[in-house]
């Protein structure tokens, strides 16, 4: 319980926010306990999926499992380490964030490495990652930080959303030349719920969803394998050995946990049938393995840490804490919706991984840090309520 | 500023609360409610349908072939088992396809399994195909030999699997009962129609399998067992069949018999079939190769291709036919039992009818100028019912059929089990040719019906013919014909078991026991003496007929005949009822081309060995003891008085030569077996003589010649076989056969046997 209280003696590494550090209290533990148990259970579905493929490329099938062990830990410790940093702090990262973001995403097309023909990740040798993952933060704190100090300026078209609009743009065009679908519609939505939540008017926000709308239809026009993709999602049976093959081997591993599923480790469907079983599919394996009453816990699960995330957001001390907690469960909710919503055939198919669950040190990395940031600020408006009573 | 902060959020719009929860509602709650309904439909509504697809998906199904049931004979020898094999296959998908591999792959199968390398390297290049087989069924050595090449030099791609192939350890024996497996299932014979038996249900092993097919790190396995196919035991006896067999063949090659024979022999009061024989054969283990040399190599030598094919199509289709059951025949006087049998139930005649024949008669229906011959041109003059069977008289079976009728006639035809397939358990079971009942029941002619009560102008199988001769002898009980016995599972229990069915009775159990004493004289002093068994009381009748139905080249109707007996043992009480037929024996062989000389001989020998090895006792007559075989005692060293007395003891006669006090030397040699009637000389200190004896010309005596021959050859010993009395003619006995050629020099002491035919045996 230590690690949740802020202790005295932190206040003199930085007067600058001396004033907030007095307010400090502890992290909200709802919020942490869920996401502490995602993390767990995340690590040991990603452990049972990824047993055969790993075992297959190399010939140790905890191969994948002591890496994600590895990031977790060192997820949960940075998610800490950042829970403690006065998330005042943060108004002064975001535009640096926002340069990162833009230069890393601006290198991907120039020496990004090409996974199943789309250039989405940055390889900097010691560590690689999607520029995207960081272009979603970037934007959570810029808006985040910009909304709260010129809330105003929002209703205005010209200074108002300008800057706005320019930011999402810059960052949809630089992920549509990956080409990262997925990436460029959560940027998008994530962007239109921030100014949403800024108070932009229900006119902009419309007319923000029928662009969208137009420019998806327009890019699917441009894209064949986002027409590809519609098509499979309409009747992958047409051509189950190849281009369907995956969302079929999907449903026939959800499809057979039924209600209790196979039991952990069970799962048939890992065995090298489902593609990408310890990545975007591993929601997949969690529903043959646990069944529908296991894969709806973890739902529900991921569901309180959203509501949780939303009522903290709410209680948040300041409007900038408030957006940065809402932008940042927004992107969560976003990424499960639409990993499991992939998965199940609800939507077509799009490479967008599982938050907590997926293989990836870096993504998990980040979303722990982001977890972190909501735990920065509920530090705050805990801490403020009980004072205040 | 901790004031001005708590304002700011204060301040915010109410909007912005509202916002955040319409937020928290849609994508904490709707937007998971979605999902999970999402996940009801895929797991709980739809489960059943997916999961079943999955599981089609996800599992390797091997095969786990079920070891086919043994066919055994009566006394458990097998006649058809099978043993484990492997085939050996390519997948040219896992071959490293580079010149050298290939090569290696090629030459190593090609000198292990004697497969054509060219082949194995357009097989292994085929890399569309992941099963390619190089050879089937070769047995384990071989495998082994493959798997170690495999080993030795790390190759991939060559598999080895494990088949069954089938056996058939007594060749040709019975081959067209037993029948023949194909790739995988039986193709003809029994192993076609108990097919569903003996094939057993083969197993399963579904293996969870990983996508690229090897077994998964988890166990994922069920298993439904393969049950082994049910054996059947037969009626068939291996020996019996053996000896019929043997004769036979023994008879085609002696008579020159153009167009292969058949044979049957049956339990009279069971219809279980003990041997049933068509020849020429084939060898089931090579089932589709010709199995007669010389008309294999004819049918090579036919220089075109197609011609070759169907010709080599026809003689394999010729080979494996079960002419026993599947072809009708014309069974010729052999039927006269039936309709004898017919009219003694009836009434319609009695053993003291007369008949007189006279060798023609006129016969209402017929040409004026096409009178009714019998086969004895002079005619049998006046006889009654026995003689008439016993001289086989055509005029006096004319007479019979009319008297009997056309309806009743045609009424027992069909109770005989004539008109219907007997539904013996073999495949391809046919049915004769019959007269309509209105071609019979003519009033204004009793051609037809007089041609059908003496045998002639239609066909029945076999079969029907043996089945329905059972029921003549067994008390009248026409019996359902049958070749499998019991049906064994897997650990040999019985599973099922055929018990004897009646059909039904057609005579009565007094018209049955008649017929056996007329059936009897038939060969005491009938046309079937040539069927006499020393020691054995034989009925039986003979069949001599033309082919009703085949035509040579000009059209004309061939002359071709097919020569039969049925013989009937013991009568006493009739337990077998033995048929042999031979088609077209040829016209060059010195004997007149009849039943009574060339198939009553055959039964005869095959009768002389089955019924000891049955077990039917024998009762000699004083005469037949005479020549009854019995065994020559050791008497060296005994005193005259001493080998006298063992002599006599066993029936010999016997002459001394030298004048010593004991045996020193003896003809025949002791342990050899000579007929009673033999001489033993006995030297009593004189030297042996061991010089040979030239065996002298012995065919086409009287016995009484013969025997007067003998006089001069001292030191070889006499046996006779077959006929001792003509139904017409005592002098009509000829010897037609010796066991030693002619010239031959043999030890004294040696026994010749000669065979004796009624020559005017001629139906």
């Amino acid at each position: 319980m230590a690690l949740f209280k802020s202790k005295k003696n932190d206040t003199k590494v930085n007067t600058n926010v001396e004033i907030v550090e007095d307010s400090r209290g502890v992290m909200d533990a709802p919020f942490l306990v869920l996401t502490l148990l995602l993390v767990g259970i995340g690590l040991v579905m990603m452990f049972s999926a990824s047993y055969a493929s790993a075992y297959e490329e190399t010939n140790n099938a905890t191969y994948y499992f002591i890496r994600q062990l590895a990031f977790s830990v060192g997820g949960t410790f940075i998610m800490i380490v950042v829970s403690r940093i006065p998330y005042q702090l943060f108004r002064a990262v975001s535009f640096p964030v926002l340069i990162i973001a833009l230069i890393t995403l601006a290198l991907v097309p120039l020496i990004g490495s090409t996974v199943n023909g789309a250039k989405r990740w940055l390889d900097l040798g010691f560590i690689s990652f999607q520029p995207s993952e960081i272009a979603k933060a970037a934007v959570i704190f810029s808006f985040a930080a910009m909304i709260s100090t010129r809330k105003e300026k929002i209703k205005i078209i010209d200074k108002g959303i300008l800057p706005y609009a320019a930011i999402l743009l810059v960052f949809c065009v630089l992920l549509l030349l990956e080409p990262h679908l997925s990436g460029t519609l959560i940027i998008f939505a994530l962007g239109v719920i921030m100014l949403y939540l800024g108070g932009m008017s229900d006119w902009w926000i419309f007319a923000g969803i029928a662009f969208a709308f137009g420019a998806g239809k327009l890019l699917i026009q441009f894209l064949p394998y986002a027409q590809e993709r519609i098509a499979m999602y309409k009747d992958p049976w047409m051509d189950p050995s190849d281009s369907g093959y995956q969302i079929i081997q999907s449903i026939y591993a959800i499809s057979s946990g039924g209600l209790l599923g196979l039991g952990l480790g069970k799962s048939r469907q890992k065995y090298l049938y489902l593609p990408e079983e310890h990545n975007d599919f591993i929601f997949a394996i969690v529903c043959e393995e646990l069944g529908f009453i296991g894969a709806t816990l973890v739902l529900v699960l991921f569901a309180l840490l959203i509501i949780r995330g939303y009522w903290l957001s709410l209680n948040a001390y300041d409007r900038f804490g408030s957006l940065l907690i809402a932008g940042f469960t927004t992107l969560i909710a976003l990424q499960v919706f639409l990993n499991v919503g992939v998965v199940t055939k609800l939507l077509p198919t799009t490479g967008i991984s599982m938050p907590f669950f997926s293989y990836g040190g870096t993504a998990l990395l980040i979303q722990l840090a982001e977890m972190g940031v909501i735990l920065s600020v509920s530090r705050e408006n805990g801490a403020k309520r009980k004072v205040k009573k | 500023m901790s004031d001005k902060k708590k304002n700011s959020y204060n301040k915010s719009d109410n909007s912005i609360v509202r916002r955040t929860l319409s937020l928290m509602i849609v994508c904490g709650i709707v937007a998971f409610i979605v999902l999970i309904y999402r996940l009801y439909v895929l797991q709980i509504a739809d489960h059943e349908k997916y999961e079943k697809m999955a599981v089609q998906n996800q599992t390797k199904t091997t095969v786990v072939s079920a070891s086919r049931g043994t066919i055994y004979d009566r006394n458990m020898d097998v006649l058809a088992s099978s043993a484990s094999v492997c085939n050996v296959f390519l997948d040219p998908q896992l071959i490293h396809q580079n010149e050298e591999d290939v090569n290696t792959i090629a030459l190593a199968l090609s000198s292990i399994l004697d497969v054509n390398a060219d082949k194995i390297r357009e097989m292994a290049a085929d890399t569309s195909q992941r099963y390619k087989v190089v050879s089937r069924k070769i047995d384990q050595q071989k495998a082994d030999e493959v798997r170690e090449f495999m080993s030795l030099n790390n190759i991939e791609g060559v598999g080895v699997e494990p088949d069954l192939k089938r056996y058939y350890p007594n060749s040709t024996l019975a081959a067209q009962v037993v029948g023949f497996m194909g790739e995988d299932s039986g193709l003809s014979g029994l192993e076609y129609y108990y097919n569903d038996y003996l094939e057993g249900t083969a197993g399963k092993i579904i293996t969870a399998k990983s996508n690229t097919g090897a077994s998964m790190l988890f166990k994922y396995e069920k298993y439904y067992d393969a049950s082994n196919g049910e054996s059947l035991v037969l009626t068939i006896d291996a020996t019996v069949q053996n000896y019929l067999e043997k004769w036979m063949n023994e008879a085609i090659e002696q008579y020159d018999v153009q167009n292969g024979a058949f044979g049957i022999v049956m339990e009279a009061k069971t219809g279980a079939v003990v041997a049933m024989a068509t020849l020429g054969g084939f060898d089931p283990n090579n089932y589709n190769q010709v199995y007669d040399q010389m008309l294999a190599s004819e049918l090579a030598a036919i220089p075109d291709s197609e011609a070759r094919n169907e010709a080599t199509m026809n003689a394999l289709m010729k080979q494996w036919r079960n002419r026993a059951v599947s072809d009708g025949y014309e069974p010729g006087s052999t039927f006269k039992t039936i309709t004898l049998a017919a009219a003694l139930e009836e009434g319609a005649v009695n053993l003291n009818t007369t008949y007189n024949c006279t060798g023609e008669t006129t016969i209402k229906g017929r040409d004026a100028d096409d009178p009714l011959h019998c086969w004895k041109a002079v005619g049998h003059g006046l006889i009654d019912t026995p003689q008439a069977l016993q001289g086989s008289c055509n005029i006096a079976f004319a007479t019979i059929g009319i008297r009997l009728g056309a309806e009743k006639f045609y009424e027992y035809v069909r109770a005989f089990g004539l008109l219907d397939k007997t539904n013996i358990d073999l495949p391809g079971e046919g049915s004769g040719i019959f007269f309509d009942y209105d071609t019979l029941d003519d009033p204004n002619s009793y051609a037809s019906l007089t041609s059908a009560a003496f045998g002639q102008t239609f066909k029945i199988t076999p079969i029907q013919l043996v089945t329905a001769i059972s029921s003549v002898v067994n008390g009248g009980y026409l019996m359902q014909p049958y070749v499998v016995s019991q049906v064994l599972d897997d650990e040999g229990n019985v599973v099922e078991e055929t018990v004897p069915t009646a059909v039904r009775q057609v005579i009565s159990e007094e018209t049955s026991a008649t017929m056996c004493t007329i059936l009897e004289s038939v060969v005491e002093e009938g046309t079937a003496s040539g069927a006499k068994v020393v020691g054995y009381r034989i009925g039986g009748k003979t069949g001599t007929s033309e082919k009703i139905d085949e035509f040579d080249e000009n059209g004309e109707l061939v002359e071709d005949k097919i020569v039969s007996f049925v013989g009937i043992a013991p009568m006493e009480d009739p337990e077998y009822v033995v048929l042999v037929a031979l088609d077209t024996p040829s016209t060059e062989t010195g004997l007149y081309i009849s039943g009574g000389q060339m198939a009553a001989p055959t039964v005869r020998k095959v009768l002389d060995d089955i019924l000891p090895y049955l077990g039917v006792e024998a009762h000699y007559t004083e005469e037949e003891l005479q020549n009854v075989d019995t065994v020559v005692p050791y008497m060296n060293g005994l005193t005259e008085e001493e080998a006298s007395k063992i002599l006599t003891e066993k029936g010999f006669e016997y002459t001394t030569v030298g004048d010593g006090t004991t045996v020193t030397d003896q003809i025949p040699a002791a342990s050899s077996t000579v007929p009673r009637s033999a001489k033993i000389i006995l030297y009593m200190g004189e030297e042996k003589p061991v010089d040979t004896v030239t065996v002298p010309n012995l065919v086409g005596y009287t016995i009484e010649d013969v025997k007067y021959i003998m006089n001069f050859n001292t030191g070889i010993y006499l046996k006779t076989e077959g006929a001792t009395h003509s139904s017409s003619d005592s002098s009509a006995i000829y010897s037609s056969g010796q066991s030693i050629e002619p010239g031959t020099e043999v030890d004294r002491g040696t026994v010749i046997t000669v065979e004796f035919i009624d020559t005017t045996a001629n139906d």
